[in-house]
């Protein structure tokens, strides 16, 4: 049990170090790594959405994924299980990555941007940690997608082997592919610095079983702190190494304060309606964007399905003007974000037998 | 005293078991899966019996994953449900 939370403590730290590094690296500022904005950044380079400013395929969704996957393969841990609930899940993730386009990151970005010094990213903080109590109170009423079943193996294998055909996509950069010149689609480190950091977080994620939206859930469900821990470690590094960063390089990566930060908006209320949409998401599928990666690479298709869902989500948030911009809110997105916590709590309550404690 | 720890599908499995294990009198605590015994992130329940492990002796529900006997540091098998 000790060296278990040792484990979590450990893997946050390299996590923060590696995500603060990325930027170092080349990508957007408080943005080593976001599952939300990578997904969304894919997407718009397959073509899903046309936003211009926010297209490419990101490596370290791929990594994330094949880190995962080798490294339950090498434990034995890789199973191919699906069937349980993939439609709602589908549309649960689609609610859960509007809700982070309303904010402009995923969990992992939330501390990610704490550790930049965003103040926004408070009330993000808070939203998310009500979304995830509002998710506990439906867990504590008997809520359950039901049970996963074996699958053939293939089926567990495609969605890692997708990321390879991705692979192949951005090294080759085929004319349908789009790439975006400007704008945070346009800043990335290089392709095998990202793939590397991918692959490391991702098999780091599956031995710990890291898990944003996991330890604040099982903080409050069990009392159990463990998960948490690896949370504030990768906030602890993150925000160590952008210190030492911003000493080295004479270039601020640590900026205190609530305006003017980078790829984010001022509206405290919408930060934390939309954190709290994705938190309660996050709780009725069973865990945050990165974790639905690093289930996806173990071969749990109903994992694969919400990345898939989460994707879809980036689109239609995109073509229907749902996302934020540095601006603020769009009011589109505001009535999407009521939308979706109506919707997920609809989800909930249908999906709860009677009070079981 | 034996140790087991029961795995299930969902939070909700193992609220029902640990509430059937109550009624029975057997000692039980909720707590997430342990890493060692699973790659999961799930809900278990560890309980403790006087007498030997037997289905009947329990109520199993249809989120019940499996059932292992804690051995130190390692788990013995004793029941999984059909994939």
């Amino acid at each position: 049990m000790k060296n278990e939370k040792k484990a979590i403590v450990a893997a946050g730290l390299v996590i923060g170090v590696i995500s603060a590094l990325l930027v170092f690296f080349g990508n957007p500022v408080n943005m080593g790594f976001c599952i939300a904005c990578f997904l969304r950044d894919t997407a718009g380079a397959l073509g899903f959405h046309s936003a211009p400013v926010v297209q490419y395929i990101r490596p370290e969704i791929i990594g994330l994924v094949l880190g995962a996957c080798i490294m339950a393969m090498v434990s034995g841990e890789f199973k191919a299980r699906g069937g349980s609930a993939p439609v709602t899940r589908f549309i649960l993730a689609v609610f859960v990555m509007i809700g982070c386009l309303m904010f402009l990151g995923c969990p992992f970005r939330m501390i990610l941007r704490l550790a930049g010094g965003d103040g926004n990213a408070i009330f993000g903080f808070v939203g998310f940690a009500l979304g995830i109590f509002a998710g506990v109170f439906f867990l504590k009423r008997g809520y359950t997608l039901k049970r996963s079943y074996k699958m053939p193996a293939l089926e567990g294998q495609l969605f890692p082997v997708l990321q390879i055909v991705f692979l192949i996509l951005l090294v080759a950069a085929p004319a349908f592919i789009h790439f975006s010149t400007e704008g945070p689609g346009s800043l990335h480190a290089s392709i095998w610095i990202a793939l590397a950091a991918g692959l490391i977080v991702g098999g780091l994620a599956q031995k710990t079983r890291l898990c944003m939206v996991g330890g604040i859930r099982d903080a409050v469900l069990f009392r159990e702190w463990k998960l948490l821990m690896g949370f504030v470690a990768i906030f602890a590094s993150a925000l160590v190494m952008n210190l030492i960063l911003g000493a080295v390089t004479g270039t601020p990566f640590f900026n205190p304060g609530f305006a003017g930060q980078p790829v984010a908006h001022t509206d405290g209320l919408w930060n934390a309606l939309g954190m709290f949409l994705a938190g309660f998401g996050c709780v009725l599928l069973g865990g945050c964007p990165l974790r639905q990666l690093v289930l996806s690479g173990e071969g749990n298709t109903d994992s694969a399905v919400t990345v898939i869902g989460l994707m879809v989500g980036a689109a239609v948030a995109h073509n229907f003007g749902l996302a934020s911009s540095g601006e603020g809110p769009t009011s589109n997105g505001k009535i999407a974000v009521i939308i979706g916590i109506a919707v997920v709590t609809v989800i909930a309550f249908m999906n709860s037998r009677k009070k079981a404690d | 005293m034996t140790e087991y720890i029961a795995t299930f599908y969902s939070h909700y499995g193992a609220v029902c078991f640990k509430k059937n294990c109550e009624k029975l009198g057997i000692g039980t605590k909720i707590m997430p899966v342990p890493r060692n015994l699973s790659s999961s992130c799930g809900t278990c329940v560890r309980f403790w019996m006087e007498q030997e492990f037997s289905e009947a002796a329990l109520e199993l529900n249809e989120e019940l994953e499996q059932i292992v006997q804690v051995e130190g540091d390692s788990y013995r098998a004793l029941y999984r449900s059909e994939e």
